[in-house]
């Protein structure tokens, strides 16, 4: 490999990992705001039962 | 919900400015810096190896604020700080081994080498990958917390010992050539190469803060989750 190859192996691993780090982020964070909107509706419609 | 709105919006301007200056600098890392007079093109590896290793120690360091605030006053908000800046920092020292290994292929023929800042290096990736592990193996959350701070605060020992390994060892990683006690960055540097390194280094730290403005939110929102679990139990 020449040197060019190990400059792009190195920058495409690079942000390669990070753009697939930040997706899995968003991902993880949507996922636990529709849990948490679960949440909150099942908690008001409980609290409507109540009164 | 108006707090909640300005702090999407500040994420997503922060993570705009973040790729406009991470475009900038692979221009100026690829394009506009010259190569240099031994290593040749392979040292542009360096635009990289260094914002990430100075963005790990950012988030390790981080790591040690939260931790002693949490050991202190006992503040998930302050674990979770902790938290989400190991996680981060997991990534960015990770990203150092493997672009330093690319780059020790062609400079020294050799993907790896027990030298002794790689060593430190590899050990602080193994303390920090261990306090995550240790987060999740402990189910009882405020043993958890206390414990990762414990590790937290005797982790960040290590980066004192990586700055100053290549002063006190035969290394065959080089010195400094930016954070030099006898010289100045740019009396050592080829202007165009520190300023690739500069526009790289703000790019990283703005991307660093847009992820870990996200990272924050998710733990946030995960304790709210937790703690909306526990009251419907206790109805």
């Amino acid at each position: 490999m020449g040197s060019w190859g190990f400059v792009f192996l190195a920058y495409g691993i690079v942000w390669g990992c990070i753009v697939t780090y930040l997706f899995a982020l968003k991902r993880r964070y949507r996922c636990a705001e529709e849990e948490l909107m679960e949440l909150r509706t099942t908690e008001e419609l409980s609290d409507h039962g109540k009164k | 919900m108006k707090r909640e709105q300005s702090r999407k919006r500040g994420a997503r301007f922060l993570g705009a400015l973040a790729l406009i200056m991470i475009a900038v600098g692979l221009y100026w890392g690829l394009v506009q810096a010259p190569p240099d007079a031994l290593q040749g093109e392979v040292q542009r590896i360096m635009y990289l190896h260094l914002p990430s290793i100075l963005t790990a120690y950012l988030s390790f360091f981080l790591v040690f604020i939260g931790s002693c605030l949490y050991l202190w006053k006992r503040e998930k908000r302050d674990d979770n700080l902790a938290h989400s800046a190991a996680e981060l920092g997991v990534l960015f020292t990770a990203l150092t081994i493997i672009e330093g290994s690319i780059w020790g292929k062609p400079t020294w023929g050799v993907w790896w080498t027990w030298d002794a800042r790689l060593t430190l290096t590899a050990i602080l990736l193994l303390i920090y990958s261990g306090y995550l592990m240790l987060r999740s193996l402990i189910d009882d959350e405020d043993r958890a917390a206390l414990s990762a701070a414990i590790l937290g605060v005797i982790g960040f020992l290590d980066i004192p010992l990586i700055h100053m390994s290549v002063y006190w060892w035969r290394t065959l990683h080089q010195p400094p050539s930016i954070l030099r006690p006898d010289k100045l960055p740019w009396e050592n540097v080829h202007p165009a190469m520190l300023t690739a390194l500069a526009i790289n280094f703000v790019g990283f730290l703005l991307l660093y803060f847009y992820l870990l403005s996200l990272r924050l939110r998710l733990g946030e929102v995960r304790s709210e989750i937790k703690a909306r679990r526990l009251n419907q139990g206790a109805y």
